[in-house]
């Protein structure tokens, strides 16, 4: 069940009149309940949530006392900062007290003079945050999409916030009504043809190399679509937040379909998303290790091995059944230290170990599907026994 | 029939709304066409479904409700087919202590019937493909019928819906079940304790109790409309999909499956292929029946599902049938060869047979120790092939080491070597014939490996 309380933070201003240590012992909580203003909702930070809102406060000539509590609701102590709007060279915050046993605080400020005084109080609040999700749709052709990100605002924080603006680090802000237990979806980025790259990739860590080892099941190949954010792909005005990405596709019968989903990671201006949708039975890799004996073997004084390199020959052959052109990746791994003797196909060396392929891939034809063989011969030089 | 959704228009109407509040203009627009897209590789379906809404001018509250279904709430997604530039849908939002139910805020510059169409994924409906293969009674050609049986189990009634099914797999990164019962659309923040709704839980459970006795009874429905006309499946490929639509429309009700012919090819040339892999199979042989997804073999216009099939045989002129097994198999590709595991088979026997072994060129370190030597097995394979029909075998041999030599000799049709320690002989053989073939297999040990490949 909800909590119910009709106000979980509540503010009161308190008269000159009352000193220090009455207040101290029995604070005495005041009259004017100070009407919330203007609220604002900050989520720009990925693991919290700030609230700032605005109050009137009735300041006289002096020393205020104004108490701040609230019930039900999870604030963090240490971060509740007032700011003074209205009279701030006139207006001062001389310290915080803590009350005993209570979930509230208490400022002394003081004024030079009768102020109505409209102050910001600012606090982290647990439970209310946000997610984003974007749902992209691409063209029969996929070479781009139109995209929209959502931003799922939970408030579970036990508060409800009447007409509070909703700010991100980035787009417009909303105003909305946020109850407690209440989840809101609000569409907030929306770019039509955006351009994106398909991505067929294998990768010989963790692709099965063998298909005909596993007679009854499909291997697919990661298929992936990669979205940058950039001006050119009518991106790149500020980083796009994690979240999780649907992907459809235009059918081309006015109805799409379904392709995948993926979680994407915060992806900064300039950068990529790559997102993967789902496998590819249609591009066929069957790479096989055809030998690998021990050669330029060295010995010590009792015949023993102590060093040795292998001469591995790789072959892969990759199968095109599709009606239309792919590009494979084909990252291929090499551990410890090695050197390419021969290779017929160009690779860059991303790393000491990895090695990444363009294959181009004709479509498939009459005859059957369009193949293309790698063969990789390489000495893992200089192992020990 | 049930129809679980339910679909309230509150108009509020911008101008007055201050002065009278809500006006609760309550219209229950019936769904006037639905599209169900099916994936067989996860449990979720794309449902789309237009409805006609009266919509006001300002601001109107739409209200979605779905109890009892298996829809994900994070999937909903409502537009305009018509002046989608003056419809702005605001918002959606999960109100509090209200499970199962949405609401849209509608802003509308246009009054009056306005089409709109709502997407959302379900879990629930599922299908897959099967087959009945009939061979002839000769065995070269066989009759190649598709089936696909499409299930609804999710709480919907779905009445003249367009069916459609995906074929590939897809990748997804929660169940849609899970989000669908979830008690929050999108969970909560993190850190905070999830309440259990007890009686949602318990009401669930009873739904799926119902449903499943409802599955078990619907099966002789089934069967008894499988005489409906046929209707066309349209095939196309999307992205890494193949996209399966059905003729016309469905009515697939709650609890129920249907079947549907896929395909239908009367005469598949085929393969009766044999194999024989110990470290595969162990020491029986293995029949399948292969053939290929091309024009060749009058299939290969789109790849072929996976699913189970079923392969029989013509055994006389009055195609009285025999059950020859059951395979199944997985998603075929255009151009891709098909080979249907049919089992371990006793007509067709590979029998390899030690005839000698012998070592040789022993190498010795300074004290005097053995460092090297060769292992050489001399085999005899006999093939036999006890059937009354042509065949073709294909025997593997693995040497569990990569220095090996081979000599070989004998009636054997093509030797391939596969990998390091693997190769391959394929042989074809007539009706009630037999073959025998030999091999040397000469291995390399300790230093010897050395001096072969140096």
């Amino acid at each position: 069940m909800k909590i119910n309380f009709t106000h979980r933070v509540t503010l009161l201003s308190l008269g000159l009149a009352l000193c220090l240590t009455t207040a101290l012992q029995a604070r005495i909580k005041l009259v004017a309940l100070p009407e919330r203003a203007a609220t604002i909702v900050r989520l720009d930070n990925p693991s919290a949530t700030l609230i700032e809102e605005e109050r009137v406060l009735t300041l006289q000539r002096g020393v205020n006392k104004v108490d701040f509590s609230w019930k039900g609701v999870s604030v963090d102590v240490d971060s509740i900062r007032m700011l003074v709007i209205s009279h701030p060279k006139e207006v001062t915050l001389l310290n915080v007290s803590y009350p005993p046993n209570e979930a509230a605080l208490v400022w002394e400020i003081a004024s030079e003079k009768d102020y109505v005084e409209t102050v910001r109080i600012s606090y982290l609040l647990s439970n209310i945050d946000k997610l984003i999700t974007y749902k992209a749709v691409a063209d029969k052709d996929e070479t781009q999409v139109d995209l929209k990100s959502y931003i799922i605002l939970r408030n579970f924080s036990g508060e409800d916030f009447d007409k509070a603006k909703v700010l991100l680090d980035y787009g417009s802000s909303f105003e909305r009504d946020i109850k407690h237990e209440e989840t809101k979806q609000l569409l907030f980025l929306k770019k039509e043809g955006v351009p994106i790259t398909k991505v067929w990739k294998f990768d010989s860590r963790t692709t099965p190399w063998d298909p005909e080892k596993m007679p009854d099941k499909n291997i697919g190949i990661p298929v992936s679509y990669r979205i940058k954010n950039t001006k050119e792909a009518k991106l790149g005005e500020f980083a796009l937040w994690g979240g999780k990405a649907r992907l459809f596709q235009d059918d081309g019968s006015d109805s799409t379909i379904f392709l995948g989903e993926d979680n994407s990671a915060m992806v900064p201006v300039g950068e990529k998303m790559e997102l993967y949708i789902g496998d590819s039975r249609d591009i066929v890799v069957t790479q096989r290790k055809m030998r690998e004996p021990q050669v330029n073997i060295k010995k010590n004084n009792s015949d023993g091995v102590v060093l040795f390199d292998k001469d591995v020959l790789i072959t892969a052959k990759i199968e095109n059944f599709k009606d239309k052109p792919a590009t494979l990746t084909m990252i291929q791994y090499i551990p410890g230290e090695w050197e390419m003797e021969k290779c017929n196909m160009k690779y860059e060396k991303k790393n000491a170990n990895i090695l990444q392929f363009e294959i181009e891939l004709p479509k498939r034809s009459e005859e059957g599907p369009a193949v293309k063989n790698l063969e990789m011969n390489y000495l893992l030089k200089n192992l020990r026994k | 029939m049930i129809n679980r959704f339910s679909i309230i228009v509150l108009i509020l109407l911008a101008s007055i709304s201050e002065v009278i509040g809500k006006i609760d203009l309550a219209i229950l627009p019936t769904r006037d066409t639905v599209q169900l897209t099916i994936y067989n590789s996860a449990d979720l379906t794309l449902a789309r479904e237009s409805r006609a809404l009266t919509l006001k001018k300002g601001l109107n509250e739409l209200q979605f409700s779905w109890a009892n279904t298996l829809i994900d709430p994070t999937s909903l997604e409502m537009q305009a087919l018509k002046n989608a530039d003056k419809i702005d849908v605001f918002d959606l939002t999960f109100p509090q202590r209200v499970k199962n139910l949405g609401l849209w805020n509608v802003q509308s510059e246009v009054s009056g019937y306005v089409p709109v169409e709502i997407s959302y994924l379900t879990s629930g409906l599922s299908w897959r493909a099967f087959y009945m293969g009939t061979l002839s009674d000769d065995e070269k050609v066989m009759r190649l019928q598709g089936y696909v049986r499409v299930q609804n189990n999710s709480g919907e009634d779905y009445a003249n819906a367009q069916t459609r099914l995906i074929v590939g797999k897809v990748h997804i990164l929660d169940q849609i079940a899970q989000l669908a019962r979830r008690e929050q659309p999108y969970g909560r923040p993190t850190g905070q304790i999830l309440r259990r709704d007890r009686s949602s839980g318990l009401k669930h459970k009873a739904q799926i109790e119902e449903l499943d006795v409802m599955v078990t009874s619907s099966d002789s429905a089934v069967d008894a409309s499988m005489v409906i006309e046929a209707k066309q499946v349209i095939k196309e490929g999307l992205s890494e999909y193949f996209l399966y639509t059905i003729e016309g429309t469905e009515t697939i009700t709650n609890g129920w499956a249907k079947r549907l012919p896929s395909f239908n090819v009367d005469e598949i040339p085929v393969v009766n292929l044999y194999k024989y892999e110990e470290e595969m199979y162990g020491r029986g042989t293995i029949r399948f029946l292969s053939f290929k997804n091309d024009e060749d073999h009058e299939l290969g216009e789109t790849p072929i599902p996976g699913g189970a099939m079923k392969v029989y045989r013509h055994v006389d002129i009055e195609s009285h049938l025999s059950y020859e097994g059951q395979s199944s198999f997985k998603y075929i590709p255009v151009g891709e060869k098909v080979e249907l595991n049919l089992g371990a088979v006793s007509n067709v026997v590979v029998t390899p047979t030690l005839m000698d072994y012998k070592t040789k060129n022993y190498r010795f370190n300074s004290h005097r120790d053995i460092k090297g030597w060769d292992e050489i097995r001399d085999f005899k394979i006999e093939v036999k092939n006890t059937r009354d029909v042509a065949i073709k075998v294909e025997i593997k041999r693995n040497f569990n080491t990569s220095y090996w030599d081979i000599e070989k000799d004998g009636p054997f049709d093509t030797f391939e070597k596969v990998d390091k320690d693997t190769v391959k002989f394929t042989l074809e053989l007539e009706p009630q014939s037999k073959k025998v073939f030999n091999y040397t297999l000469t291995t390399y040990h300790g230093t010897r490996r050395e001096e072969v490949t140096q």
